[in-house]
C-alpha cells in the first residue's frame, strides 16, 4: 500500500464532520456576515448592499438596545451570584454529614431538566395575581400585598436571574466540589501543624487552589448567560415591553418573525463579537489571576 | 478537614431549609397534579383534599404526549449516535495521522466553540427552508449532527492517551486503516463515548430553540415543544399543565438517578481538560 493511499484512507474519516460543520455552522456564519450589509428581506431574491446602515440602525432600535443590555446584565449578574453561592455550597458539601448525598442530589437535579419547563414551574410560583404562590406566602406571613414579580421591569429582570441561579448553582457547586476533592490532604495537615486555623486554611489553601475551577465555571456561566433565551422567554415572554428580551429573542423577532434578515444578521454579528470579546478577556484575565495567586 | 460529630449535625440542620426551598418547586408541581383547577388556585401549596388521578388520564387523552415523547426519543437517539460517530471518526486522523494539514483542520473545527448558534440562525433558517428540511425530524437530526464538534473535542483529548504502538502493531498484522479504527480504537473510546452521550443527550432532549424554529406542525413536536404549546392551551388549567410536567420529568429523573455519577465524572473530565 502506498503512503499516499494510506494518507487518503485516514483523511476520509474527516469528511462527515467537515460536511455537516461547514454546511450548518461555517456557511451560515459567513452568510450572516454578508447579509448584515444588505437590505435582504427574504422575499426579494435581489437585494442591495447598504454598507453599515443596518449597524447604524441597531442603536436606534429599542428592542435591540434593551435586548443587548438585558442579556449583558443577566450574564454578569447570574455569573456573579451563582459563583458566590456555588463556592460555599461546595465547601459545605465537601464535609462529612448525614444528609450529604441527598442534599447534593437536590441541589444538582434542577440543572438536568429543560430550562423552559423549569421556568414555567416558576411562572406558577411568581404569578403576579394575588393567588400566586409567592404572593400568597407574603400575604399570610407578612401581610404584604401582591407584588408584580413578572410584570414590573426591575422585578421581572431579578426574577429571571433568581430562577437561573436556582437552576444552575448546584451544577457549579459540583464542579467546584470535584476540584476541592482533588486538593491533597497533606496541604491541610501541614498547615494545621504550622498553626493555621480553619478560616486561614480556606483563605490560603482552598480558595487559591480553586482558581482553575473558577476560570472554567465563570467561562461556562458567562458564555451560557450570553446565549440565554428559554428562562426569560418562558417566564415573561420578554416583557414587560422589551425589558427582558434577550439577544436571541430579538434575533428571532426581527429576523424570523418580521423577516428583516439584514438587520437581524447585523445583530447576530454584533452578538458574535460580544461573545468573542468577553470570552477572550475573561479567560486571559482569569488565567493571569491563577498564575498570580498560586 | 474533619470536624466533630456535633459540628456535622449542625451542617444537616443548616442545609435543611436551603434544601427544602430548592426542592419546593418540584413539591408544588407534584401535589397540584392531584387537584382540580379550582383547588389549585385557592390552595396551591397544601396537599390535595382528595387524591384525584384523573389529570393523568386526561393528559394522555387530550395531548399527543406519547407521540411527542417518541419524536424526542428518535431525534435524540439518532443525533447523538451520529454526533458520537462523526466526532470520533474526525479525531482519528488528527491524532494518528498528524501533519500540518490536520492541525489546520483541528483549528477549523475548534473554531466552532466560539460560534454561537444564534449567530448562524437567520441563514440557517433560509438554508433549512431551501433544502426542504423544515418540519422534518431528519432535518433537525442533520442540523444537530453539526454539533459533533464538541464530541470531536472530547474524543481528541482522550484519543491522545491511546498508545500509538497499538495501531502500528495492527498495521503490521495487516489490518486496514478503516479496520483499526472500528475494531481497535473505537472500542477503547468507551469511557469518553459515555460522557459524550450523556452531555449531548441532555442538550438535545432539552433543546427548545431549534425545534421551535424548525419543527412546526402538530405531528412533529418534541416533548419540550409540547410543553410550550400546552402552556398556551392550558393557560387557565394549571393542574393539567403540572401533570404534563410531571410526566415529562419522570424519565428525566430516572436518567438523573442512573447517570448522576457519570454526569459528575463528565463535568470533572470536561472541566479539567477545558
Amino acid at each position: 500500500m502506498t503512503k499516499a493511499l494510506k494518507q487518503l484512507q485516514y483523511q476520509v474519516f474527516l469528511l462527515p464532520i467537515l460536511l455537516v460543520y461547514t454546511l450548518f455552522t461555517i456557511y451560515p456564519l459567513l452568510r450572516s456576515f454578508v447579509l448584515s450589509f444588505t437590505d435582504f428581506n427574504g422575499y426579494n431574491k435581489d437585494y442591495n448592499f447598504t454598507g453599515l446602515k443596518n449597524y447604524m440602525k441597531l442603536f436606534a432600535d429599542d428592542a435591540i438596545v434593551s435586548g443587548i443590555s438585558f442579556t449583558l446584565l443577566f450574564a454578569l449578574l447570574s455569573t456573579l451570584i451563582i459563583t458566590v453561592l456555588a463556592i460555599p455550597l461546595a465547601l459545605i458539601l465537601d464535609q462529612n454529614f448525614l444528609t450529604k448525598n441527598i442534599h447534593r442530589a437536590i441541589f444538582f437535579f434542577p440543572s438536568i431538566p429543560s430550562g423552559l419547563l423549569l421556568a414555567f414551574i416558576w411562572g406558577f410560583i411568581l404569578s403576579p395575581v394575588s393567588s400566586g404562590v409567592l404572593n400568597t406566602v407574603l400575604r399570610e406571613l407578612f401581610g404584604v400585598g401582591p407584588q408584580p414579580w413578572l410584570s414590573d421591569p426591575l422585578l421581572a429582570k431579578l426574577s429571571t436571574i433568581v430562577v437561573a441561579t436556582w437552576a444552575s448553582a448546584g451544577w457549579h457547586a459540583v464542579l467546584y466540589l470535584a476540584f476541592l476533592q482533588a486538593i491533597p490532604k497533606d496541604y491541610y495537615e501541614a498547615a494545621s501543624i504550622d498553626g493555621a486555623n480553619r478560616p486561614q486554611l480556606i483563605r490560603y489553601i482552598t480558595l487559591p487552589l480553586l482558581a482553575p475551577a473558577m476560570t472554567v465555571s465563570v467561562m461556562l456561566l458567562l458564555t451560557g448567560g450570553l446565549k440565554v433565551f428559554e428562562v426569560p422567554f418562558a417566564l415573561t415572554k420578554g416583557g414587560p415591553g422589551f425589558e427582558t428580551h434577550t439577544i436571541t429573542q430579538v434575533i428571532v423577532l426581527r429576523g424570523i418573525t418580521e423577516t428583516q434578515y439584514g438587520l437581524a444578521s447585523a445583530i447576530s454579528i454584533v452578538f458574535f463579537l460580544i461573545v468573542l470579546a468577553i470570552a477572550y478577556f475573561q479567560v486571559t484575565l482569569m488565567q493571569k489571576r491563577e498564575e498570580r495567586i498560586q | 478537614m474533619t470536624g466533630g460529630t456535633r459540628r456535622n449535625w449542625l451542617l444537616d440542620l443548616l442545609l435543611l431549609p436551603v434544601g427544602l426551598l430548592t426542592f419546593f418547586p418540584f413539591y408544588l408541581v407534584i401535589v397540584n397534579t392531584f387537584k382540580s383547577a379550582q383547588e389549585t388556585s385557592s390552595r396551591p401549596m397544601s396537599l390535595p383534599n382528595t387524591w384525584d388521578f384523573s389529570n393523568y388520564g386526561n393528559v394522555f387523552e387530550e395531548t399527543p404526549i406519547v407521540r411527542s415523547f417518541g419524536n424526542s426519543l428518535v431525534i435524540t437517539v439518532c443525533s447523538v449516535l451520529l454526533m458520537v460517530m462523526i466526532g470520533a471518526m474526525a479525531a482519528y486522523p488528527v491524532v494518528f495521522n498528524p501533519g500540518r494539514m490536520n492541525r489546520l483542520v483541528m483549528l477549523y473545527l475548534l473554531m466552532g466553540f466560539m460560534i454561537p448558534f444564534q449567530t448562524t440562525l437567520i441563514p440557517l433558517f433560509q438554508l433549512m427552508t431551501d433544502l426542504n428540511l423544515v418540519d422534518r425530524l431528519y432535518g433537525l437530526i442533520a442540523l444537530y449532527a453539526g454539533g459533533a464538534v464538541f464530541v470531536f473535542f472530547l474524543m481528541l483529548g482522550y484519543m491522545k492517551t491511546i498508545p500509538k504502538e497499538l495501531s502500528e502493531a495492527a498495521i503490521i498484522d495487516g489490518c486496514s486503516v478503516w479496520g483499526i479504527f472500528w475494531r481497535i480504537i473505537f472500542p477503547l473510546l468507551k469511557p469518553i463515548t459515555v460522557t459524550s452521550i450523556i452531555f449531548q443527550t441532555m442538550w438535545i432532549w432539552n433543546d427548545f430553540l431549534a425545534p421551535m424554529l424548525f419543527l412546526g406542525s402538530n405531528r412533529n413536536t418534541t416533548l419540550v415543544l409540547e410543553i410550550y404549546k400546552a402552556k398556551g392551551e392550558f393557560s387557565v388549567n394549571w393542574p393539567m399543565f403540572m401533570t404534563m410536567t410531571v410526566i415529562t420529568l419522570i424519565p428525566i429523573f430516572v436518567f438523573f438517578l442512573l447517570m448522576q455519577k457519570q454526569i459528575v465524572k463528565g463535568i470533572v473530565g470536561g472541566a479539567v481538560k477545558g
